[in-house]
């Protein structure tokens, strides 16, 4: 047996580095040298679970219905700050069908977030949970909870991002509203401010933009007396099982968590909430299956958003350097208690000698923030990017050529380690040219329609999503020669599903159809939750190494059963080849009997002194009536540098989903909260706007494609959230381009456009 | 959500009994269902007029005009080659409303008499002066959609497309009531709400939408409609115009110009029109008349950005009739 060693892993996950202790058994496989495709990895591949996923066969959390199952609804605060002073449920209660009703003064001590109490005596935004009703039908439960009488005892609030920094403001926190959420130097920015030959001062904003998967959150939750079962639609199964056993008091044995499909997170269900600690509680009390699944409203109000920012960008330049960006940023974290930073891009995508950054987290009435694909550098790089843009203007040039001069370093300035691979400069050389950037004007050009111009932009992403540590994998053979591939991750809509299978029958030697995957279930050995594009470049290597060690143990077993020496065996597309001989692999392993021959892998961990980090740009082409305000996007590249690309087919659509996102984030999505009422009021699909089909430009999804050969044994990398990292910027960007006119807050409606026009003395 | 009966009646005049009685018109749904499961709307009772003959489709009778039933679904005018020949601007009023699904199941008198959007008035925790509330929480609170003109104690806008492009050719309604049928100009059916009147509408106790009609002089004019979202469907208009007008070597004449999502009411002013008589509608004149429709327009805080959006909107349309 190879001997197991403890050492220290040292990952990013969302912008900040983790150190954690991880034990490593064996060796490493080494990475394909070059990008070439084998049988499966790096073939365009139709999802394996597709079909069911599409007739409706594949059964999400919310379609789950267990005999004797019932339905718990949560009563939550109509004020944007208030004291629970009396509870009245006793009408609620006597209601035929209604089985128990939770709330702060019956409810059991709950460890939740820091807090002991699952519903607060100050409930601090509306949308807070106030009580819970569990009843035979979701109606009746949802109907109880308007029999529940609550007096409350109203407090002043404050909802908006700046209202809630100004010193005028009722004071939410004790110590202040405002928090120091993170900072940064290199150099002396202030210096280089002071001898630079030109600089720029700009404001940005950007609003709440909420996920709004099309599977709200959920959870049902089965109690058998000493175990309790939930099946929960979320990105992390063991984050859920930690946060519940932690809540409830239960040992982790007790407790198993199940995701077999899901519909979209993109951040949000990466955290475990009170739904599925109220649903868990009812359960254990009345011994009966309890699903509680969020409203469309009550997701948008209580579920997670990506928070609203006010930022402000200073940048320098001498000759064609920028020598110095500043950035201090205010964040909206409504009641969450960290923020997710927007300087990641500013601190480190560009070679520039004098960076200064200062995060701030601003408490306020509103729902907490979550993660929200690639939170912080989505709202950072919209700010950073536009301000390259408004600098390259000022000192007229090219705004590529710009970016290039700042793009050539191989280290990463904030740690001073070696990129494992960093190829921008192609993601720029290939998407300029797919563009047409060499027809880009200053200025822009005319548009197809009277009073229409059109123009050009771009810009830059930097990520990590290099993955880490532990991980793993089992592969068995069953004994028609097919393979059980088990992992501990779950597949959140990305296509892990697919692309573990790929990887899997890739290294073993079989066809796609042959492996069999198991995700979603905490009984598996540990996987990562999906969030911080981690879960390919953590399992994937894994699964390598599961499969790998599953053919070297089937073709020994081959030898044995066709009796020759396994080195002249191998295994192709479900058969075994020796020389002048096929045999399908069921046959021979029919011959075994019940022998069950099982592989395993671990996630080795990363290398030493290496900066793991994904790149890309973006690149759009738009129109803008200049009258109506109306932006019209009709094309974008994408161009990402992820390492090797396991499917292709499902990367182009992780590219394509992140654009379409993108596009609402710049577009259309804001969420829109009364400062009066503190009320979100388009808590719904109406006005809440995220982009429909005709929405969606030309997508044009390239991919560098080269294997990161230092980063893991697959040489791949993340893809979840660069995609929806830069288009928003390169949209900003082009519509500057085409109308001379700068639009600094992100949702870019025709309020806003218009207004930038007419401040521009164009509309 | 509250509980209702739920009738389903054959005849007209059954269902005009049990409105007489109080009872509440249900035909696509696709706005009153929500309304209910929202808490805005509280009926005890509820009559689905789906059930009745004779109220669906469209005919033309030479000499005199177009008829169309009331419940005749929206799809159905949309996709008509007949009509959008004779009323192009009623295809391209619906061609951006709402989406397919909610076009093939909305009907025609469902859409002139759906509720506003304002999102005070449709959040049942706001009681907003519309729901018999005090004020109009727009007026100092989130109003990038709401009215810039000819509003009162409440701000909220006629949601509609198709109100705009019917009134554009001088539509009539028939009402029907279980005392007998009248006929109104569909303008009047939309009355803003001021003083004791909180409501959008100007039909009476008992009184339902069975046809609307589009006299003859109305096909002989060319019809556009223009609007703007916020996004490239499935929105409501944040502007909309409908115009109509015959032109006669190069000269308008009977010109009209009605205004979606600025006003309490699908919003027309007499002068606008008035005044581009005879003209060839060139941009100033275009201009003077979208400056007659906005006159005494007061924004709020967040909605100036109308006034120029539909001052544009204005001189598209009209300039694309002349063209």
């Amino acid at each position: 047996m190879s001997p197991l060693r403890v050492t220290k892993s040292r990952d990013e996950f969302e912008g900040e580095i983790y150190e954690s202790t991880v034990v490593v058994e064996g060796r490493d496989l080494a990475a394909p040298r070059d990008g070439a495709a084998g049988d499966e990895v790096g073939r365009p591949r139709p999802r394996v679970d597709g079909r069911a996923r599409v007739t409706g066969a594949a059964v999400y959390t919310h379609d789950l219905h267990l005999a004797g199952m019932l339905h718990a609804a949560i009563l939550r605060s109509p004020y944007a700050r208030a004291r629970v002073k009396r509870v009245d449920a006793s009408k609620a209660e006597a209601l035929p069908g209604v089985r128990g009703v939770l709330h702060r003064f019956n409810a059991p001590e709950v460890e939740f977030r820091q807090e002991k109490a699952l519903f607060r005596d100050e409930v601090r935004f509306l949308g807070d949970e106030v009580a819970a009703v569990v009843a035979d039908s979701e109606g009746l439960a949802r109907y109880a909870l308007t029999l529940i009488a609550v007096e409350y005892e109203v407090l002043p609030h404050v909802v908006d991002l700046e209202e809630a920094a100004s010193p005028r403001a009722p004071k939410i926190d004790p110590d202040g509203n405002v928090h120091d959420a993170g900072s940064y130097t290199r150099g002396d920015t202030r210096r280089a401010l002071r001898e630079a030959e030109a600089t720029i001062d700009v404001t940005y904003r950007t609003s709440t933009q909420m996920h709004n998967a099309l599977e709200t959150h959920g959870a049902v939750a089965s109690w058998d007396g000493e175990r309790l079962t939930v099946w929960e639609s979320t990105q992390s199964v063991f984050g859920v099982r930690n946060m519940l056993k932690d809540a409830l008091g239960l040992a982790p044995a007790q407790v198993r968590v199940l995701c077999e499909h899901m519909g979209g997170g993109f951040g949000a269900k990466l955290g475990t909430y009170k739904y599925a600690v109220i649903a868990s509680l009812f359960s254990m009390r009345l011994g009966r299956p309890v699903r509680c699944v969020l409203t469309r409203r009550e997701e948008n109000l209580a579920a997670g958003n990506r928070s609203a920012t006010l930022q402000r960008l200073r940048l320098a330049s001498s000759g064609d350097r920028i020598t110095a960006i500043e950035h201090e940023t205010w964040s909206n974290s409504g009641q969450g208690r960290w923020a997710a930073n927007p300087t990641g891009p500013t601190n480190t995508l560009y070679d520039v000698a004098n960076v200064s950054s200062v995060a701030h987290r601003v408490t306020t009435n509103a729902g907490a923030l979550s993660a929200f694909r690639a939170p912080g550098y989505v709202e950072g790089t919209f700010a950073l990017e536009s301000a390259i843009d408004e600098l390259a203007l000022r000192i007229g040039v090219d705004p590529l050529a710009l970016r290039r001069r700042h793009a050539r370093s191989r280290t990463d300035p904030r740690t001073g380690n070696r990129y494992s691979l960093k190829r921008l400069l192609d993601c720029y050389t290939i998407g300029a040219k797919e563009i047409g950037w060499s027809e880009r004007r200053a200025g822009g050009t005319r548009g197809s329609a009277p009073h229409r111009r059109r123009g050009l932009g771009m810009a830059s992403q930097i990520w990590g999503g290099g993955g880490g540590p532990p991980a793993y994998a089992t592969v068995h053979f069953e004994t028609d020669g097919t393979a059980v591939l088990r992992v501990g991750v779950q597949d959140i809509g990305t296509g892990t599903r697919t692309a573990v299978a790929q990887v899997c029958a890739d290294e073993i030697g079989l066809r796609l159809d042959q492996v069999r995957v198991r995700l979603g279930d905490t009984e598996a050995p540990y996987g990562p939750g999906s969030g911080g594009s981690v879960t390919l470049a953590s399992i994937g290597p894994a699964v390598r190494l599961a499969a790998h060690d599953a053919r070297a143990k089937v073709l020994r077993a081959a030898a044995g059963i066709l009796e020759v020496r396994a080195q002249e065996l191998r295994l192709e597309r479900g058969m075994v080849v020796s020389e002048g001989a096929r045999t399908p692999l069921g046959d021979v392993m029919k011959k075994l009997d019940n022998s069950t021959l099982i592989g395993t892998g671990l996630r080795h961990p990363n290398p030493d002194g290496l900066a793991l980090k994904t790149f890309g740009a973006h690149f759009a082409r738009v129109e803008v009536d200049l009258r109506t305000g109306e932006i019209f996007v009709e094309k974008i590249v994408a161009v990402h540098d992820v390492g090797r690309i396991v499917n292709p087919l499902a990367a182009a659509s992780q590219v394509q989903g992140g654009i379409v996102q993108a596009l609402g984030f710049a577009l259309t999505e804001e969420r829109i909260v009364d400062r009066g009422l503190g009320r979100v009021m388009n808590a719904n699909l109406e006005w809440y706007e995220i982009p429909t089909a005709m929405d969606v430009p030309e997508i044009v999804v390239r991919f560098v494609g080269a294997p990161d050969r230092r980063a893991n044994n697959l040489g791949a990398k993340g893809l979840g959230e660069p995609p929806i990292i830069p288009a928003a910027a390169a949209v900003a960007n082009a519509v500057a381009n085409a109308t001379g006119a700068r639009v600094r807050h992100a949702p870019m409606t025709r309020a806003r456009v218009l207004a930038a026009l007419s401040m521009a003395g164009i509309a | 959500m509250s509980l209702f009966s739920y009738t389903k009646p054959r005849a007209l005049s059954e269902a005009l009994r049990l409105l007489r009685g109080g009872a509440t018109a249900l035909a696509g749904g696709t706005d009153l269902v929500t309304l209910v499961r929202h808490g805005v709307a509280r009926p005890e009772r509820l009559v689905d007029l789906t059930g009745i003959e004779g109220l669906r489709g469209w005919s033309r009778e030479k000499g005199k005009g177009i008829r169309i039933g009331a419940l005749t679904p929206l799809a159905d005018l949309e996709t008509s080659a007949q009509l959008a020949k004779l009323l192009p601007i009623v295809r391209e009023s619906l061609r951006d409303a709402a989406t397919p699904q909610i076009r093939n199941v909305g009907t025609v008198g469902g859409n002139l008499l759906q509720r506003n959007r304002c999102w005070y008035f449709r959040d049942e925790g706001v009681p907003c002066w519309l729901k018999g509330g005090t004020r109009c929480f727009a007026v100092d609170g989130e109003s990038r959609y709401h009215a810039v003109v000819g509003a009162h104690e409440c701000w909220m806008v006629s949601p509609s497309d198709l109100a705009p492009a019917l009134i554009a050719c001088d539509a009539e309604i028939e009402v029907a009531s279980s005392l007998g049928r009248r006929r109104m100009k569909l303008a009047d059916l939309f009355v803003a709400p001021q003083g004791k009147r909180r409501r959008e509408h100007a039909l009476r106790e008992g009184e339902l939408v069975a046809a609307v009609r589009v006299p003859e002089g109305a096909l002989e004019r060319r019809g556009t409609y223009l609007k703007a979202m916020e996004r490239k469907a499935w929105s409501f208009a944040i502007v909309s115009v409908a115009a109509s007008a015959r032109i006669r070597e190069g000269r308008a004449r009977d010109v009209r110009v009605v205004l979606g999502g600025v006003a309490p009411v699908p919003w027309r002013v007499a002068a606008a029109e008035k005044q581009l008589e005879g003209t060839a509608l060139d941009d100033n004149a275009c201009l003077a008349a979208a400056d007659t429709l906005l006159d005494g327009a007061t924004p709020l805080r967040d909605n100036g950005y109308k006034v120029t959006l539909a001052r544009e909107l204005v001189r598209r349309a009209l300039r694309s009739l002349a063209g």
